[in-house]
């Protein structure tokens, strides 16, 4: 077992007094695989030290503050991806083969495409095939780092950490793109509004051009989903 | 040394899983091959189901289901067809219900039960040392800790929970409640029990086995429309969608189909490819207008005036100048045309007063029972008064002769309806009747300086009775003077001239409608017509935009009015389709007994909720509205000079409405004291109200004793969506950040209530504990301690029924509930099997003493002909007759949870009924022991199971007439004593019928026939109310025992509502010179109406949904105003007055009429809303510039209809009266720091 991906599944995990006794233990494997930068380790830290000492209560707060309650952190990578679309299901259905592929079952309440359950499915898997996992999803991590960033929150070292291992470069304008939903960045009034601003409509010359609009948002809805294993549109 | 790093807590190995004793193997072989089909049958099965919201759809669905995961939804097509000629129901459903699979596993979803954080930290630590109720009960006993949970609702703090820790709170929680103060201080919301009636059932059956309160919806969400008890004796009942069809002119009046009932519309559509003709009333050009032939854009708030001159022509054209047949006959038959009533005297001017009763008469017309409950007409075969058969004097107490028939004693009667020719009438006499139309606020005056009596001249019959000569005359009579119709009798104030300004007629009413007199009078004309050349099929769709008023009984009685006098109600195609709320639980009869837990005591509490959140959201401390404002100018001699809190308590009093909680005295300490004392419960209660040793909650509501302590809020989103006074909710019941900016009547030095005590500090925080359970994180949810999360449509099973279709559907669990979610009847179940673990620590058997008000179709219904309230020593506090009733009931808190899982004993012993006939259910209860199995000991030991909610939905199949046919001809013979007519063929046909959970999962089945609805299921005729009186006889039940279009009871005439008329609305106060920033001018009248992106809350924080309208709320405001305000369309504005603020972008519109503005009802804060400027808090609901007002007509009780039911009648949570200041907002913030952080900062 991948015990570095398998602390990560953890610390992502609601905190409970169980993960706060296991912190040292966790933070010992996260501080000494040589896969992470020595960077990388180092921000890992203050949350391993939150995680280990602070207030039970506070650390529950925060999380579901944080996981449960923001729809733009939430750790269902599909959230992110597919939304509010149907294509939704397919895909978790599709992520839910491949677990059972590699001769596993789910045995938990959470959704497939919950990150700490996609984690710890490939803290089992050869690092290769964690790779190409890891790297259909950098441009989620890359987002949610951003997003937990501007909250100053320590979690934010775990996206950081899960983007070094999987060796890619998060495509950045799959980034962009998840970064310009508004309510992720409410101190943007201008940036708001300029989602907000309608488009202009146009009658003619062409008129089956259709309504700019629908046109638009038909595309919004329209992105293609990936196969296996179902977790970046590109 | 921790494994958690070396085991896997997500998934377990298949290789080391053995299955089904070893049946099942394990492979590991290459399955590719069928992947082919995978992808050709994308899912694994397909369940039918349908949303649990209230939107009267009931809509059928196909569920796709993959792996356990719902993959996508589709319409079902396969509704049982309709008859030839008849277009089919499919296709129902609408953009909202097909985005509800992204619900299930949406980010919004309660995952876990979720526990307020500082109360869950204090909870553990007690609980180290305590037993749960010790632990609740220092919790509640020491100020700090439980203020540290109380203050921070509404701010986040949440930790997740287990079930068995979060349901031990609320099972502490609520045994302390009941122990300390009484089970009447545990209070439980949740609506609309027909969108998903187990679920509902599941909360309620707990409470009422708790001896908690159950709270109503309809009347609090305003949907009830008064004006149909008042008229029928009937909540509403209302043609089927289908019947639009059969209609030959539809009015759509306030309602705006194609966009609040989207899955019916497509019969209205339909009906004008058949050559209907359609006219639409609405102040705005909504999607509705754009389908009639004709628009009226009358002003907002003015419709009564609009039908007051309809009426006034179909009179003039239809009843006097020219009598139509049918019309005639109609109303002779149907209505209370032909009743007398008695003109009083006051001040030595005549006025309408009661109805003539046989008792008023020397020799009763030989009446022995009930002869002040019969009331009398002039017969003119005879030439004599007679007391015709139906009025609910003959209902109670005697058999046979409570129908509709033209008989009086036995004999033919022709009665008459007016006294207008020279040979019917002794003299013509000036009767006073209350004009409203000068009393008209700066937004709707018109610059009336008539004076607020009007006299007119009546055709009066001279009667001699047991105290001299009295004068009367008809109510039809009546009823035309009322219109402004010259009769040919002289006298001021009556016309024969459409174009005369004259209160009742189209010139009249276009000056203060806006809408032009000829338009008036064409539509009326057409609408008349088309009734009588049908035979009454003339229509009227009216909706919520009406009713929201605070004189809505104006205007629904004035449309009302309109149909009776066209002979529609009850006739194919036509009568009063008032679709609210979906209020038509079909099979009623049978799920009651599960619901309220009759089967192990009666009565459950029930409590009317408009009444209750005024007083304990401390509403009425800020009533601005005064008794006199709307007190009639004839109105008789009495004390009328209080406040509007006052009549409440004075109607709880007198057993009119029912109490929550009950007495100050914990109920069980009272009937310990009773025993002691040894004495019968009734008795011992009424000895110590009387002499002030036991006191009422109602005349203290501020008093700890008296608050509502624990709160469950289920199926419902009451901060968030219905919660009228949204900021005072927030500021008393919650003790929370709030945004109220008026003062209270202390403050402001007004008068103050003489039956309420008054605090000078209103208390805040009244709640020890608000538990919420939703799948998603609603407003309400936010402001929570605990949050329970519960499953969803696609995942439990339950039954739903609308108004709009006949068919009962299923909702049916397609997949698990997902993450840590339950269905809610598991949800109590589990609730129910802490308490009985925890309670009997301080609680066992008891005994409760349960108040009851005098109920609408029961033998106590006829129970204060004369208003006389007991405390002012006018009578003798006599319970159940000049009060409330006090029963005792037994409860046994050490079985709650057999009880609840078991269908007890008393629906054999007992029976069933409802609607004031009963039948015997032995057969039945014997029936769901063989299908459900029984338990074969315990407290349940014989009785049926309940344990799934399949199980409990076949008790309310097996229970119910509409289901079970046998059980329906038991009803109608049942029935058929009462009238002496036989009923029974109506359901004769389908006795063997037996509806069973798995036939309506194979598709939705037709209900049978019942006497608990008026309109009929067959092959001849679509379902449409009022059928059965019209065609079967049956009276309605009222007290003529017709559509009574004049309302006698003391009340009514001294608030002036004898009659319908015109009365404008009311003002508010809430503009106040304190409240408004200098420069802030624009003043629009709030409209709410329901939205196109959602179903009151529900979807409206839906991606998809939130993408199709702005993303977040808006209010709409028409060009003018914009303009005048600075505005421009997509700017943010800010609503504000004294009851709170909101905060919105707007949508300038030319679909706006000038001088209103909109906000769509139930736009959730917790969806991009920043704060306001003016409270600093974050912007607010709609229902934050809004504050309940109740009304002194709709607490009248004990008085035939006018008695309680359960979301029957009592007062209404109207809202459409209120006005705002609009403005730019300066500066938008978003509050986006965490609550503690911008304390500290401050």
């Amino acid at each position: 077992m991948d015990r570095t991906l398998k602390a990560l599944s953890l610390i992502l995990s609601y905190p409970t007094a169980e993960l706060q006794a296991a912190m040292p233990e966790i933070g010992g494997v996260l501080a000494s695989d040589t896969r992470l930068t020595a960077a990388a380790r180092r921000a890992l830290r203050p949350l391993v030290d939150s995680l280990g000492s602070d207030d039970i209560y506070d650390l529950q707060e925060r999380y579901v503050m944080l996981f449960d309650r923001s729809r733009t952190l939430s750790l269902n990578l599909f959230e992110h991806v597919h939304g509010e679309s149907r294509d939704r299901g397919g895909a978790m259905v599709s992520l839910l083969e491949t677990y059972r592929e590699a001769g596993i079952e789910p045995a938990t309440s959470e959704l497939p495409d919950h990150l700490p359950v996609l984690l710890e499915f490939l803290s089992t898997r050869p690092f290769v095939e964690v790779q190409d996992t890891l790297a259909d999803a950098a441009h989620i991590f890359e987002a949610l780092n951003a997003r937990l960033v501007r909250r100053e929150s320590p979690y934010c070292a775990v996206f950081a950490a899960l983007l070094q291992l999987s060796g890619a470069e998060a495509n950045q304008e799959a980034v962009a793109e998840l970064l310009d939903q508004p309510e992720t960045d409410p101190e943007d009034l201008e940036a708001l509004d300029a989602v907000w601003e309608e488009s202009e409509v146009l009658f003619g010359p062409d008129p089956n051009a259709g309504c700019p609009q629908v046109r638009d948002m038909l595309a919004r809805m329209d992105e293609p989903t990936n196969p296996k294993p179902g977790l970046a549109a590109e | 040394m921790s494994h958690l790093l070396d085991r896997l807590n997500f998934f377990q190995s298949k290789e080391l899983d053995t299955f089904a004793n070893g049946h099942g193997q394990t492979t590991r072989e290459n399955r590719d091959w069928e992947d082919t089909y995978r992808n050709r049958w994308r899912h694994d099965k397909i369940v039918r189901s349908t949303h649990g919201v209230n939107c009267t759809g009931s809509c059928s669905w196909k569920i796709y289901v993959k792996s356990g995961i719902v993959t996508w939804e589709t319409q079902q097509t396969d509704y049982p067809r309709t008859r030839p000629d008849l277009p089919n129901h499919e296709p129902r459903g609408c953009a909202r219900g097909a985005s509800y699979s992204w619900y299930l596993y949406s980010a919004n979803r309660v995952k876990n039960p979720l526990v307020r954080g500082r109360l869950m930290k204090t909870w553990r630590r007690m609980r180290a040392t305590m037993s749960p109720i010790q632990a609740w009960t220092a919790l509640q006993n020491d100020p700090i800790l439980r203020g540290e949970y109380v203050k921070t609702r509404g701010k986040g703090g949440f930790v997740r929970a287990t079930w068995d820790e979060a349901t031990e709170i609320v099972a502490a929680a609520n045994a302390y409640t009941v122990k300390t103060y009484g089970p009447d201080r545990v209070f439980g919301f949740s609506p609309i029990p027909a969108m998903s009636m187990i679920s509902y059932a599941a909360g309620s059956r707990y409470l009422s086995l708790l001896g908690g309160v159950c709270m109503s919806f309809y009347d609090w969400y305003c949907d009830l429309p008064p004006a149909s008890p008042m008229t029928w004796g009937e909540q509403t009942d209302v043609p089927e969608s289908a019947d639009w069809y059969n209609a030959g002119y539809l009015l759509l009046w306030g309602s705006n189909v194609p966009q609040t009932r989207t899955p019916d519309a497509h019969f209205y559509t339909e009906a004008r490819y058949r050559g209907t003709k359609s006219a639409v009333i609405c102040p705005d050009y909504s999607e509705a207008a754009k389908f009639g032939d004709v628009w009226l854009n009358v002003k907002q708030g003015t419709d009564a005036a609009l039908a007051m001159a309809f009426g006034h022509v179909i009179l003039r054209e239809f009843h006097l100048d020219r009598q139509a047949p049918y019309f005639e006959e109609y109303c002779r038959k149907y209505s209370d045309f032909p009743m007398l009533v008695k003109l009083e005297e006051k001040d030595g001017k005549l006025i309408p007063g009661r109805f003539l009763r046989a008792d008023d008469l020397d020799g009763k017309l030989g009446e022995e029972t009930n002869p002040e409950w019969k009331t009398v007409a002039w017969d003119s075969k005879a030439g004599g008064l007679v007391s015709p058969n139906g009025a609910i004097g003959y209902r109670w107490g005697e058999q046979g002769e409570w129908n509709l028939e033209e008989k009086a004693a036995g004999t033919d009667t022709n009665l008459l309806m007016s006294l207008v020719l020279d040979e019917d009438h002794d003299e013509v006499a000036g009767v006073d009747f209350p004009y409203f139309g000068g009393a008209a606020t700066e937004a709707f005056t018109t610059g009336d300086t008539r004076p607020d009596v009007l006299t007119r001249n009546i055709p009066v019959k001279q009667i001699k009775t047991a105290n001299g000569t009295i004068k009367v005359a008809t109510v039809f009579d009546l009823f035309c003077a009322n219109y402004g119709l010259d009769r040919g009798l002289g006298g001021d104030w009556v016309t024969s001239n459409y174009d005369e300004d004259m209160p009742g007629t189209p010139a009249w009413a276009e000056k203060i409608t806006g809408v032009s007199a000829d338009k008036i009078v064409h539509v009326a004309r057409e609408f008349a017509q088309n009734a009588e050349k049908t035979n009454g099929k003339s229509m009227v769709i009216i909706g919520a935009a009406m009713n929201h008023w605070y004189h809505m009984d104006m205007n629904y009685r004035g449309v009302i009015n309109m149909l009776v006098m066209c002979g529609c109600v009850g006739q194919s195609g036509g009568g009063w389709a008032h679709y609210v709320g979906q209020e038509k639980l079909r099979p009623q009869t049978g799920w009651q007994p599960l619901a309220f837990a009759l089967d192990w005591a009666r009565p459950p509490r029930h409590m009317n909720s408009t009444s209750a959140w005024y007083a304990h959201t401390d509403q009425w401390r800020y009533e601005t509205l005064t008794a006199s404002e709307i007190l009639s100018p004839t109105a008789p001699e009495g004390d009328w000079d209080i406040n509007i809190i006052d009549y409440n308590i004075r109607a709880e009093r007198m057993g009119w409405l029912p109490s929550a909680p009950q007495l100050k005295t914990n109920p069980l300490e009272v009937a310990k004291a009773a025993k002691a004392a040894g004495k019968e419960i009734p008795a011992y209660v009424a000895e110590q109200l009387k002499s002030g040793e036991l006191e009422m909650s109602c005349e203290d509501p501020d008093a700890p004793e008296n608050w509502p302590r624990n709160l469950f809020v289920w199926r419902s989103n009451l901060l968030g969506s219905s919660g009228k006074g949204h900021e005072y909710f927030l500021k008393h019941l919650l003790g929370t950040d709030h945004g109220v900016m008026g003062k209270d009547l202390g403050e402001e030095g007004a008068q103050l209530p003489k039956e309420a005590k008054w605090h000078d500090e209103g208390p805040r925080g009244k709640l020890d504990l608000l538990v919420t359970i939703d799948f998603r994180m609603s407003t309400t949810a936010v402001y929570s301690d605990i949050v329970l999360p519960t499953a969803s449509w696609y995942e439990k099973n339950d039954l739903n029924t609308s108004d709009m279709h006949p068919f009962i559907h299923p909702l049916q669990a397609a997949v698990d509930p997902a993450y840590e979610s339950k269905s809610d009847w598991e949800i109590f179940k589990a609730i129910a099997k802490k308490v009985q673990e925890v309670a009997p620590e301080i609680l066992g058997k008891e005994t409760d003493i349960v108040a009851l008000p005098i109920l609408h179709d029961t033998p106590g219904e006829i129970a204060q002909d004369q208003v006389k309230d007991w405390k002012k020593g006018e009578c003798d506090l006599i319970p159940g007759k000049t009060a409330p009733n006090y029963i005792a009931v037994e409860r046994d808190y050490t079985a709650i949870y057999d009880r609840f899982v078991a269908l007890g004993p008393l629906m054999d012993k007992i029976g069933n009924g409802g609607k004031g006939i009963s039948w015997n259910t032995e057969h039945e209860v014997q029936h769901l022991r063989e299908l459900n199995g029984e338990w074969e000991d315990g407290p349940a030991k014989g009785c049926p199971k309940i344990v799934t909610d399949i199980d409990a939905t076949e008790v309310v199949l097996m229970l119910a007439p509409e289901t079970n046919g046998e059980v329906a001809v038991k009803a109608w013979a049942a029935l058929s004593n009462a009238t002496g007519r036989d009923h029974t063929h109506l359901a004769l046909p389908k006795e063997d019928e037996k509806i069973r959970f798995r036939d309506i999962a194979a598709q939705p089945r037709k209900i049978i026939s019942s006497p608990t609805w008026s309109g009929l299921e067959s092959e001849k005729v679509c379902y449409n109310a009022g059928y059965t009186n019209v065609h079967e006889l049956i009276p309605w039940r009222t007290l003529t025992g017709r559509q009574q279009l004049y309302q006698d009871h003391l009340w009514m005439l001294a608030f002036g509502e004898g009659f319908m008329s015109y009365r404008p609305p009311v003002d508010l106060k809430t503009i106040t010179k304190e409240v408004v920033d200098d420069g802030d001018s624009l003043v629009l009248n709030f409209i709410t109406p329901h939205q196109k992106w959602g179903i009151h809350s529900t979807y409206s924080d839906n991606l998809l949904m939130l993408t199709l309208n702005r993303g977040g709320p808006v209010i709409w405001i028409s060009e003018n105003d914009a303009k005048k305000g600075g505005i421009v369309d997509n700017d943010w504005v800010e609503l504000y007055n004294t009851n709170g603020a909101l905060t919105a972008r707007a949508v300038v519109s030319q679909r706006m009429k000038d001088g209103t503005t909109f906000m769509y009802h139930a736009q959730e804060k917790i969806v991009n809303t920043p704060g306001s400027e003016k409270t600093g808090n974050r912007g607010g609901i709609h229902n934050s510039v809004t504050r309940a007002t109740l009304k002194p007509t709709h607490m009248i009780g004990g008085y035939a209809q006018q008695s309680y039911g359960f979301n029957y009648y009592g007062t209404v949570g109207s809202n459409r009266d209120e006005f705002v200041v609009v403005r730019k907002m300066r500066k938008v913030d978003w509050l986006d720091q965490p609550a503690s952080q911008k304390e500290a900062a401050e």
